[in-house]
């Protein structure tokens, strides 16, 4: 084992506020002042666009999208748009990469690696596609990935659909493709709670990492509030 | 005159070139952010391994970039 990673577990939050805590807690640990961390966390309906991303794939109108109360951000990941919202588990890992001896591709596989041991942990059968990172079932996305790296510390990460709004997906072609989702409930007898699929996520991800991930203070947040 | 080129990220062919950073013409730091690029599902920002003027970029934002290719020169600061 190389080292413990800090959990971060934000809850429902507001997309933009989760994006600050990232980019909080990329700088803190691009300095070196903290440790590897993850954050986790469900958030309310919102599209962001990533950079290979275009408004082309926005199936709805804005003033449609205001009505709905659903904002559209343009982010630094990698991909194009894509919808989270309530139902859905996200996973923000702050890692080092060049610490972990990891590459970009070797990290994108990982995060598969997690996502499908994470669909295995509910009886969910899932599969990667080569040429389309994610975790399918059949034709159908389960769990999406979007990575951004800059001083070979990462950000963003990917996204579950645990009891994911169908409709809400619908307002787009996700990745630019006419892509149909699935969520765990679709697949299982009993619809998994949020925390148990945040906690298989966080073992599936430990499991990959090869080390342990446990409870934190959120030190980071109180050493950049200021 | 020092070229740009992209760090290894694993088993990867070609990106795509995001955006430059900084201008053709002006100065960077070492270790500043320089360029941008893009791969499945990952984008990457490249440093500037070494101090100086970034006098050519070889691609443009949107162009596919194969990955043992030069992006850019830097002109080393004198003295």
């Amino acid at each position: 084992m190389k080292d413990r990673i800090e959990h971060v577990p934000l809850g429902r939050i507001d997309y933009v506020a989760a994006l600050a805590a990232q980019r909080c807690a990329h700088a803190c640990r691009s300095r070196g002042e903290i440790r590897d961390l993850v954050l986790t966390a469900e958030h309310d309906p919102v599209l962001t666009v990533g950079r290979s991303g275009s408004l082309d794939d926005l199936l709805v109108s804005p003033e449609q999208l205001r009505e709905e109360g659903i904002p559209v951000h343009r982010v630094e990941r990698g991909g194009g748009i894509t919808y989270h919202g309530p139902g859905q588990l996200v996973v923000y890992p702050i890692l080092d990469l060049k610490e972990r001896g990891l590459d970009l591709r070797r990290y994108v596989r990982l995060l598969e690696d997690a996502m499908l041991a994470t669909a295995r942990a509910f009886g969910v059968r899932a599969r990667r596609d080569e040429r389309r990172p994610g975790a399918w079932v059949g034709s159908r996305k389960l769990a999406s990935v979007g990575i951004h790296v800059r001083r070979w510390v990462t950000l963003h990460g990917f996204a579950l659909n645990v009891d994911a709004r169908r409709d809400h997906f619908a307002m787009i072609r996700p990745c630019g493709e006419a892509i149909e989702i699935v969520s765990l409930s679709d697949l299982t007898v009993r619809t998994p709670s949020m925390l148990e699929a945040e906690r298989a996520a966080l073992d599936a991800l430990s499991a990959a990492l090869g080390d342990p991930i446990e409870e934190g203070e959120a030190s980071w947040l109180a050493a950049t509030s200021h | 005159m020092v070229d740009v080129r992209l760090p290894d990220l694993g088993e990867v062919d070609e990106v795509r070139l995001v955006a430059w950073c900084v201008a053709v013409g002006e100065t960077v730091e070492a270790g500043a952010e320089l360029v941008e690029v893009e791969t499945e599902k990952a984008t990457f920002v490249v440093e500037a391994e070494i101090a100086g003027r970034l006098v050519e970029a070889c691609f443009a934002a949107g162009e596919p970039v194969p990955a043992d290719a030069v992006l850019g020169r830097i002109e080393v600061h004198e003295g």
